[in-house]
């Protein structure tokens, strides 16, 4: 029993983190009051950079390098659209998801069935070896220890420095900052396009860290539920990582019971339990959500309604 | 301000041409940025434009053009109906699926010794109803619990999808097809009857199409309901004050939607397909977000949004053919069609 939540518990952090990464960029895009579902599209557009560019180049890092650019350039369309031309936010994420959906099947046909040269894991000297703490925590790919200080870096950006008072300014009040002088829509645009760069880091994670493999829609929705997370977390990165990793969990749950021969009634079938994270985020939207949608920042309630 | 009234007071035609030529530069801008894409990939953009222009003439076409366009009519609908309330329905691709389920599964609640009418009928019905269900649900998390019904529907799309899988899989599978994962294909009397012939054949799904467009386009022009919807879609704050129940309009916009979507998926099923399969109308539910956009919401023009990407949608199968580009290759042409459409052809003042 200790050994299947250790391994649960493992398996959240590695099926969690590409969420984490999604759901952290996606904070910086709401707190400026922009909703971007195309960060499905940043994170598929990412995972086949980061396989790409790692299959070609035959370092995993400079696979990081490309997710990034080519998420923060699906980003900036976004951005453009929603920012400059004044588009619907949701209708257009939508869109610019279904672009970079086209975009990877166009240009990910010829990486379907390549082996890279892809991250390893690399056990932590000595915090490996502690009990329990070790094998969850310690024993990962090297972007999952980058996403670890990514969180408190995320959080002390958006609520302790200067920087993240203008982009909660740009997304509360935005004419008040414009009206001191500060370029409210250059915060934005450059939310945005963070948000979309770290979701691309979370597609390079999510082929070459945890799944080792490129496929036609590779992401299958984790872009969006980086999306739902934002809205129960409120924007806070460390309870944005909470909550990517809970779905981490829902993912890692089904092949430890698997594994096990447990059965449980309805639970037994794969697509049973494959349902389980979006049903999980949708029930803890229903309990949370009320809450979480009176407090988002007033560029965000014109969104959402 | 004399200037207002030395104004000549002849009709300005000049942002009319304007609004046109955008059009143009939009459609034209979008089909460039597709050919150098395609160019990239080794693929001549003109021999390839070419040849998805002759598959739009040959005697198939049109069929195809048809068959293709009806799941995606309803489907566009679902997402145009709300829209008039100010919904985002993203949920076309789970309803679609769902509907196809709940069809399925009427066919096999009447057997296949059931007369054919009757059996067709019943799965219209129970699509619709269970369309209208699914989608039901993401307005009324939206009421009652104020989360976007954009996030809620995207989440359902890929349950829908997982209960498809779990039924085709497992208690549904055809024992006797060969080990694919599909239900067993619905008997012929059971299916939709074809209309036209030869070439010209299509099943009568399009008449559903038709008829759901039409009667759209009535309710929301002509009924109370329609009024109302309209209200809430401006100002929700209003509908409140003057006493409307948005609460179950919401719903009910949503529901309506569902329905439209359900019986995509019925027609799908009963007209083309006759059995679930993975890849049962995948992406169908996106085009169909597409074209209710590109239309803004007005359910004719919907339906002749629908039509076009059917129509590209045809057409891009020679890519596969003739350029050797992956067949989604298409999906990337109809998303720069509706940014270049946002971007170029909106007003500034609308947001």
């Amino acid at each position: 029993m200790s050994l299947l939540i250790t391994e649960v518990c493992a398996g959240a952090i590695a099926g969690g983190t590409c969420i984490l990464y999604a759901a952290v960029g996606e904070s910086f895009s709401e707190s400026a009051g922009v909703v971007n579902l195309g960060v499905e599209g940043s994170m598929l557009v990412g995972a086949l950079a980061g396989y790409a560019v790692t299959a070609e180049a035959g370092n995993p890092w400079a696979g990081v390098i490309g997710a990034a650019v080519c998420g923060a350039v699906l980003a900036a369309v976004h951005a453009w659209f929603v920012l400059s031309r004044r588009s619907n936010q949701l209708a257009t994420g939508l869109v610019v998801m279904f672009l970079g959906l086209g975009l990877t099947s166009l240009f990910g046909a010829a990486y379907v069935a390549r082996t890279v040269e892809s991250f390893s894991a690399w056990d932590v000297p000595g915090l490996s070896s502690i009990p329990f703490v070790g094998p969850v925590l310690f024993r990962h790919d090297p972007l999952t220890y980058l996403s670890y200080a990514l969180v408190p870096a995320a959080w002390w950006v958006l609520y302790r420095s200067r920087w993240g008072l203008l982009i909660r300014g740009a997304g509360e009040r935005r004419h008040v900052l414009e009206t001191y002088g500060h370029p409210a829509l250059g915060v934005q645009y450059g939310s945005v396009i963070l948000g979309g760069a770290l979701a691309g880091i979370g597609g390079a994670q999510l082929s070459t860290a945890y799944a080792n493999a490129w496929f036609e829609n590779t992401s299958q929705g984790r872009g969006f539920i980086g999306a739902a997370v934002v809205i129960f977390a409120a924007r806070q990165p460390f309870k944005v990582a909470a909550g990517a990793y809970l779905f981490g969990a829902a993912l890692a749950l089904s092949p430890a019971l698997q594994a096990r021969n447990v059965s449980i009634p309805i639970l037994d079938n794969q697509f049973a339990l494959a349902s389980i994270p979006y049903v999980a985020i949708l029930v803890v939207l229903v309990v949370l959500g009320r809450k979480r949608a009176a407090e988002a920042p007033e560029g965000l309630k014109a969104v959402f309604g | 301000m004399t200037t207002i009234a030395i104004a000549p007071t002849r009709v300005d035609v000049r942002p009319a041409v304007l609004a046109v030529l955008r059009w143009i530069v939009a459609i034209a801008g979008a089909l460039v940025i597709f050919g150098v894409l395609m160019w990239t990939k080794g693929a001549n953009p003109l021999t390839a434009y070419s040849s998805m222009f002759e598959t739009l003439t040959r005697d198939t076409a049109l069929s195809g053009i048809v068959i293709k366009a009806t799941p995606l009519i309803l489907a566009a609908l679902a997402v145009a109906v709300p829209a008039r309330a100010g919904l985002v329905n993203v949920g076309g691709e789970g309803q679609l699926v769902m509907g196809g389920v709940a069809a399925a599964r009427v066919a096999r609640l009447f057997g296949p010794g059931a007369p054919g009418g009757l059996v067709l009928v019943g799965m219209a019905v129970g699509a619709a109803l269970v369309g209208a269900g699914w989608a039901a649900v993401g307005g009324l998390l939206r009421v009652r619990v104020g989360i976007s019904e954009a996030v809620t529907t995207l989440l359902l799309n890929y349950i829908a999808l997982n209960v498809m899988f779990f039924l085709i899989y497992d208690p549904w599978k055809d024992l006797a097809g060969g080990g694919q994962p599909t239900s067993p294909a619905i008997p012929v009397a059971q299916r939709l009857p074809l209309i036209g012939s030869g070439s010209m054949a299509v099943h009568a799904g399009i008449l559903v199409a038709l008829i759901a467009t039409a009667a759209m386009w009535w309710v929301l022009r002509s009924t109370r309901w329609g009024f109302k919807l309209e209200v809430v879609g401006g100002n929700a704050e209003a509908a409140r004050r003057a006493g409307f129940a948005v609460g179950l309009l919401l719903i009910g916009a949503m529901a309506v939607g569902g329905a439209l979507a359900g019986l995509g998926g019925f027609a799908q099923l009963a007209g083309t397909e006759f059995k679930l399969r993975p890849g049962f109308l995948v992406t169908y539910g996106y085009i169909a977000f597409l074209a209710s956009w590109l239309a803004r919401h007005k359910p004719v023009r919907v339906a002749v949004a629908a039509v076009v990407l059917a129509a590209i949608s045809v057409s891009g199968d020679s890519l596969q053919l003739d350029s050797r580009l992956p067949a989604a290759t298409v999906n990337v042409l109809m998303a720069l069609v509706l940014l270049a459409v946002f971007g170029w052809t909106s007003r500034r003042s609308e947001a």
